[in-house]
């Protein structure tokens, strides 16, 4: 579904975040992009969404380019990392029907879809709460939904866990699996990209480190090390402690 | 903002499109009036207290909020006492003098075009302003441009306070922020409210924002919504033309 052909990209400042990629995500598939800080996920996310110019990208067999944005950016649901910047409608229900209100649906037909993707998550109680008096958590889980919402045929999610209770991030994770779209998570939290993703990107300074079996991949100490990470929490110690 | 314009209230309900008719043709006329002819713009105090009363819109926080502007705005007319001493009045000891009289006719109007603009922000989401704005044939640019704006001036003033705090935290018992870190505090704030600029901007294209606010479409116009516009207009004209009518009125009398 999303192809990479030779990618590379640099910010004006000189030294390339992406150098050289080349993979290709299957429909269906549930992918966790890893890597240190600064290796280059929120980019590499970006770029595909043709946030930033870059060439040798296909998410469908359409090229990134500007002519296909906008069948682009409905085809991929996109949850910023931080979810300040992604809301700016004055409510959060308002901020959920955005989306699904652009792309056709009528007022009733977005309410509808917004209170199931509500129910979904949990969050019905945050309807009619204003975006700007939420938590960080509560806003991560309105910004999820807004993108759910629109019913993306794949999600790229940059750090979806990163500002939720324990709570929170099961039902994400709950929610992901449940969910039979394709999937692209960046994180460093890799139990959740265990619990979530059945195969692993590791990036470090732009380049493509290793990609295979999630397991393999984060079960083995050695690269994990060499890559600024670490073996999972669950690994570390026995048995994982859960209780939501 | 967001707190005022989530009331339920017969003006909030009105279409975006009347109000927004009505209050321009509100600031048209209060600005058209003479700069002697206090006595018909005071009448035009009407429609903003009209517009507090059935809004449910407390008076005090409009003049809260537009605490830094309003000194501003009144500040416009001060000299004129100085260049203008026609006397207009005389009241005992006391000589109004035209210059006294227009000055506080600019500060008037001053603040009925802000308190218009104030109760029209007020109640009507900034969204479907953008619609009706759009309707009535604004370039979309335009109308875009006005509600990046708005969203902008929030996000900067919401940086500012963060800036501020963490400034703060960092510097205990200091009053303010030193004059010797503006530059960098403000070349800061700038960086980064275009980098929350910018990612909103991103966010909103990604979610299929084209510049045409279709997800603001509200209702069609009904009854009430073209009857708001034109009994407050029609008000209007009868303040501001009746003082003329009665000045020809005189003139013509005079001159028999
Ligand atoms: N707007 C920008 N301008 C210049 N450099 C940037 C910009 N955004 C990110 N970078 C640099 O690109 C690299 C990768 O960043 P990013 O993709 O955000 O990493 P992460 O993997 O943590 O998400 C970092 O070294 C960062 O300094
Ligand atoms: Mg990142």
């Amino acid at each position: 579904m999303i192809r990479l052909e030779h990618v590379s990209f640099e910010y004006e400042s000189g030294c390339p975040v992406l150098d050289d990629l080349s993979f290709e995500i299957q429909e269906g598939e549930a992918v966790g992009l890893v890597g240190a800080n600064g290796a280059g996920k929120s980019t590499l996310l970006r770029a595909m969404l043709g946030l930033l110019p870059c060439a040798g990208i296909t998410v469908d067999d359409l090229p990134v380019v500007r002519e296909n944005l906008s069948r682009i950016r409905k085809k991929l649901g996109y949850v910023l990392q931080n979810s300040d910047n992604q809301m700016f409608m004055p409510t959060v229900f308002e901020d959920i029907i955005f989306g699904p209100v652009n792309y056709g649906l009528s007022r009733q037909e977005a309410a509808q879809k917004a209170g199931e993707v509500m129910e979904q998550l949990g969050i019905q109680h945050l309807k009619d709460r204003y975006n700007h008096k939420i938590s960080g958590g509560e806003k991560r889980m309105a910004a999820i939904g807004a993108v759910l919402s629109m019913d993306p045929e794949a999600l790229l999610l940059d750090e979806p866990c990163s500002a939720l209770d324990p709570c929170n991030r099961r039902r994400v994770i709950d929610l992901l699996n449940s969910l039979p779209v394709t999937k692209l998570v960046a994180s460093h939290d890799l139990d959740m990209i265990l619990d979530t993703c059945s195969r692993v990107i590791l990036l470090s300074e732009g380049k493509v480190k290793a990609d295979g079996p999630a397991y393999e991949i984060l079960g083995s100490r050695k690269l994990m090390e060499d890559n600024h990470l670490e073996l999972p929490l669950g690994w570390q110690s026995r048995g994982r402690t859960g209780n939501c | 903002m967001d707190d005022l314009t989530a009331i339920d209230s017969p003006v909030h309900r009105l279409h975006p499109l009347s109000k927004l008719v009505t209050t321009t043709i509100y600031i048209m006329v209060v600005v058209s009036f003479h700069k002697y002819d206090l006595s018909g713009l005071a009448a035009m105090i009407l429609h903003p207290a009209v517009l507090f009363a059935l809004g449910s819109i407390p008076p005090g926080i409009c003049f809260y909020r537009m605490r830094y502007v309003m000194p501003l705005v009144c500040a416009v007319g001060l000299l004129n006492p100085f260049f203008d001493r026609t006397p207009m009045l005389v009241l005992g000891p006391l000589t109004l003098t035209g210059g006294i009289i227009s000055m506080v006719t600019l500060m008037l109007k001053g603040i009925l075009c802000l308190t218009a603009s104030f109760l029209l922000a007020a109640t009507t989401p900034v969204d479907s302003l953008c619609y009706a704005l759009l309707q009535i044939h604004m370039p979309r640019m335009i109308v875009t441009l006005f509600l990046l704006t708005f969203r902008y001036v929030f996000v900067m003033l919401e940086e500012a306070a963060v800036m501020t705090e963490a400034y703060q935290l960092r510097a205990p018992g200091q009053k303010g922020i030193h004059y010797t870190a503006w530059g960098s505090f403000l070349g800061q704030l700038l960086l980064r409210s275009m980098d929350r600029a910018g990612e909103l901007y991103e966010s909103m294209l990604l979610r299929g924002f084209d510049g045409s606010f279709r997800y603001a479409s509200g209702k069609k116009p009904g009854i009430r919504d073209i009857l708001f516009p034109v009994l407050m207009i029609t008000m209007f004209l009868v303040f501001r033309f009746n003082r003329v009518a009665d000045l020809l009125g005189a003139l013509v009398l005079r001159g028999v």
